[in-house]
């Protein structure tokens, strides 16, 4: 029997010519008590059915939609899913969570994940239910934004059904396309453009059955006291201005990427700030399914429309690339939402075509840093694949460098391939050893370092061991909210975060789970990652940042210097490797039984 | 003074601490703290070390020797200063640290009025000989000047540098309390004005927006907007350290940005 919460049993879909066809795939309670579902689960997954080097676009490749004991509980933040796979962007792992009412219908298809593999012979939609599975040709979806073929396919086949679609770039197969579903993205690693490969353009999914916890009145309980809690000053940032809170307080710490990283401080950060904003624009809040925290701010544009907007976006539309006028910053993030495109990416590809354009290495002379209709056509070249600048800009900015050549890698604002997100890393060295490590590339989400820069408990601006604690510290938080799953923006309403969840997954699930139990839960799926990426090939040589980081220290707006050189980043990346149980390589070369892929 | 100035009561914390701190925002290496044998010492930054002097009664020679020997492996000159500097600014430790190149043992500032040699900057390979001349009898910072490079610097030669003319004209930052009267006419000051931002959560009508206040201290200026520093409250100075240290001195000149440490996302 299933420990509560959790079905035991993954759903392997196979998808063939006009065809799909489904089989139950056992989940013992070892498996989903070591791995928890989300990210660590979806990690496991693919070591057991990834072939070794296949090609992420290839049909046998597969695309994991991965759920967690916790969804469909009433826990604040809980309504999440992962989506794992071989990344097209990086060809190391990818793990991209989501919230949305897709979680809880997937879930409760009777499934704890669902796994798509294969590919069909013409865009089509795959249907998930308690009847089974089935594909059904939509050539009519075909070049529609994914929010569109959301809408048009649950206008075809009832409105019980809930969807994750790709946009247009994803049926184009651009490197880091974004899976969508009532307005929130799977977004980083292209997995939009592995689900296209398999000419998918949407998941339907509905619910069909339940699941039971273990300790019903308990979960009740504790979901009512988690959400008086998620009302309190650790969440104030999120809902009363939302993420773009960030943007300001970077600017003025000096960590706000600039003309692609050439730059830390952004002269029109005050245009793009949520607090100027907030006074000047009509503002709507929403949330999440399941959430009480209600972090999204969607601002009214100029000429009519709204737009959601994150720290991510606007960073990466905005300041990344030099555009200081929201309204233009709002176009773009639109036009990423309608191709289905990852911003962080495209915002920093575009800020290094930018640079390549200024050092005279592009001859595209258009494409200037501040010219935000610039950026909009450079974007709509990428989810057209146009040939020329768009085929080669959506391929990221590492394999663009690598045609372009002329040392342009060593501007190109990527770790593994994975473009880095809205934090500078000279500025924040606990984030840099992050950046560096992480296994899905460049990567705030997974290692949340930035939190130990900003602290105010280390010097932020001269990394040593007391930054690698701090750095592995939040990268094992990360690990456990990410698979049992939760929102990371609630971390902060826990004051004994590995005693506090162990007691909500004993609640749900029945498990005799302590904090010990969960923080060897982190490690393993942290060292899982890494020994997936090194079945793939990565070396420790992937555990860098561009050079540009590491040679060319940053004015601070003090007029201090921030330095961050290969020696220290080595350094502290040696320390990483020890303290994680490592060698020298960066190789998990211990404890492999303990990642349980015999089972 | 009838008690030890180091524990003399500044804004909150102690003279001491606004010395040893004013010193580690100003400089990149280390900051120590040269005790009297057996001297009991108020709370310090945790980045501020102590080194005990082993030897009682030898005047400021024997500190700065000791001084000077601690940090010698980490650093080759050293900005030197007494407890008692209620307004020393770091624009002042900057312009004196500059006037010692290659081949200056000692920039010294004369400075309204007087010799400084204890707000002076010295190269801390000095530290044998100052011993040496300690160990002959000669005690006073004079028989030293004598036998290195010295650089003098006017009240017109500081204030030549555009930062310390702005934020510090009149040369304050070299006065000191050598009496309960001096102690209590600098204590009697009004804070400094200090600019301050609040960003995200902590911005209220506006107060995103620089505008200033009067605060001595980190915490002072918190309160003055209606904060308290604590987890989900952090502050930056002048864009650069990030910090909650309640205690950080504040300077002329300064800008606090306040942040939600709850920052990211």
């Amino acid at each position: 029997m299933a420990p509560g919460g959790f079905f035991g049993r993954a759903l392997i879909v196979d998808v063939a010519g006009q065809l799909a066809t489904s089989a139950p795939y056992e989940l013992d309670d070892r498996v989903l008590r070591a791995y928890l579902g989300g990210v660590g689960l979806g990690t496991w997954l693919l070591h057991r059915l990834a072939p070794p080097g296949v090609d992420p676009l290839a049909p046998e490749a597969p695309l994991a939609f991965v759920f967690s004991s916790l969804v469909g509980t009433p826990l604040t933040t809980s309504a999440k899913f992962a989506v794992v796979a071989k990344s097209p962007l990086t060809g190391l792992l990818t793990d991209a969570l989501a919230s949305s009412q897709f979680a809880i219908a997937g879930k409760l298809t009777g499934h704890d994940a669902i796994v798509i593999r294969g590919r069909a012979d013409v865009l089509s939609v795959l249907l998930i239910d308690g009847d089974g599975v089935r594909l059904e040709p939509a050539p009519e979806l075909a070049g529609l934004a994914a929010a569109e073929a959301e809408s048009a396919a649950r206008e075809r086949f009832g409105r019980t059904w809930r969807t994750a679609a790709i946009g247009p770039a994803g049926e184009r197969q651009v490197s880091y396309a974004t899976i969508s579903h009532d307005g929130r993205h799977a977004g980083r690693g292209g997995l939009g453009a592995t689900m296209g490969a398999k000419n998918i353009k949407a998941v339907l999914v509905r619910a069909a059955t339940k699941v039971s916890v273990a300790d019903q009145p308990g979960v009740l309980a504790a979901a009512r006291d988690l959400r008086k809690r998620s009302f309190g000053p650790a969440t104030a940032k999120y809902r009363e201005l939302g993420t773009l809170a960030n943007l300001l307080a970077f600017n003025a710490v000096s960590t706000l990427p600039t003309r692609n990283f050439t730059a830390a401080t952004f002269e029109g950060a005050q245009q793009l700030a949520a607090e100027e904003l907030h006074e000047l624009r009509g503002v709507a809040r929403n949330s999440c399914a399941s959430c009480s925290i209600g972090c999204e701010h969607i601002y009214s544009r100029k000429g009519g429309g709204s737009q959601r907007m994150e720290y991510e976006n606007v960073f990466a539309l905005g300041p990344l690339c030099g555009v200081s006028d929201p309204d233009e910053v709002f176009a773009a993030s639109a036009r990423c939402d309608e191709l289905g495109i990852d911003t962080i990416s495209a915002g920093g590809t575009i800020a290094w075509a930018m640079e390549c354009v200024e050092r005279g290495l592009l001859d595209e002379p258009w494409l200037r840093f501040g010219d935000g209709a610039a950026l909009l056509r450079a974007l709509d070249a990428i989810g057209e694949r146009s040939p020329g600048l768009g085929e080669l800009l959506a391929q990221g900015s590492r394999r663009a460098a690598a045609v372009v050549g002329h040392g342009s890698i060593d501007f190109a604002p990527q770790v593994k391939g994975l473009e880095l997100p809205g934090y500078e890393p000279r500025s924040l060295q606990t984030m840099a050893l992050g950046l560096a490590v992480n296994a899905r590339g460049a990567d705030h989400n997974r290692s949340g370092a930035y939190e130990a820069d900003l602290s105010g408990d280390l010097d932020r601006l001269a990394g040593g061991s007391a930054h690698v604690t701090a750095a592995i510290a939040t990268e094992d938080r990360a690990a456990v909210m990410d698979s049992m799953i939760l929102c990371k923006f609630l971390r902060g309403v826990f004051d004994d975060p590995f005693t506090e969840w162990a007691a909500l997954l004993a609640l749900v699930t029945g498990w005799q789970v302590d904090a010990a139990e969960l923080r060897d839960t982190a490690r393993r799926i942290v060292r899982a990652k890494r020994a997936f990426n090194m079945r793939e090939g990565a070396t420790a040589a992937d555990d860098t940042l561009p050079a540009r980081m590491l040679t060319t220290p940053l004015e601070l707006g003090s007029g201090r210097h921030a330095t961050l050189d290969a020696d220290r980043l080595r350094s502290m990346i040696a320390g990483y490797y020890a303290a994680r149980g490592l060698d020298e390589e960066g190789r998990v070369v211990t404890e492999i039984p303990d990642l349980l892929l015999d089972a | 003074m009838g008690q030890s100035k180091a524990w003399l009561e500044w804004h909150g914390s102690t003279l001491l601490y606004r010395a040893a701190a004013v010193l580690a925002r100003t400089v990149d290496g280390p900051v120590i703290v040269v005790a009297a044998p057996g001297q009991e010492l108020p709370a310090l930054p945790s980045y501020v070390s102590v080194v005990e002097d082993p030897v009682e009664g030898l005047g400021p020679m024997q500190g700065l020797a000791v001084g000077l020997a601690a940090v010698a492996d980490r650093a080759e000159t050293a900005f030197v200063c007494s407890t008692d500097m209620p307004f020393l600014h770091p624009a002042f430790v900057r312009r004196v640290l500059r006037a010692l190149p290659d081949g200056t043992d000692v920039a010294l500032p004369v400075a309204r009025g007087f010799r400084q040699p204890l707000a002076a900057g010295y190269r801390t390979s000095l530290a044998p000989l100052i011993k040496d001349l300690l160990s002959k009898g000669d005690l006073r910072p004079g028989m030293l000047f004598k036998h290195c490079e010295v650089v003098q610097l006017s009240d017109e030669e500081l204030l030549a540098d555009a930062e310390l003319m702005r934020r510090d004209p009149t040369l304050e930052s070299v006065v000191n309390v050598n009496s309960p009267d001096d102690y209590a006419e600098a204590r009697d000051r009004a804070p400094v004005e200090v600019v301050v931002e609040c960003f995200g959560a902590l911005a209220r009508n506006g107060s995103h927006r620089p505008h200033e206040v009067r605060a001595a201290t980190l915490g002072a200026a918190a309160t003055a907007v209606g904060l308290t520093l604590n987890r989900h409250v952090v502050a930056a100075l002048n864009g650069d350290q990030v910090t909650r240290d309640e205690w950080l001195p504040l300077v002329a000149g300064d800008t606090v940005s306040f942040l939600s440490a709850d920052a990211g996302g």
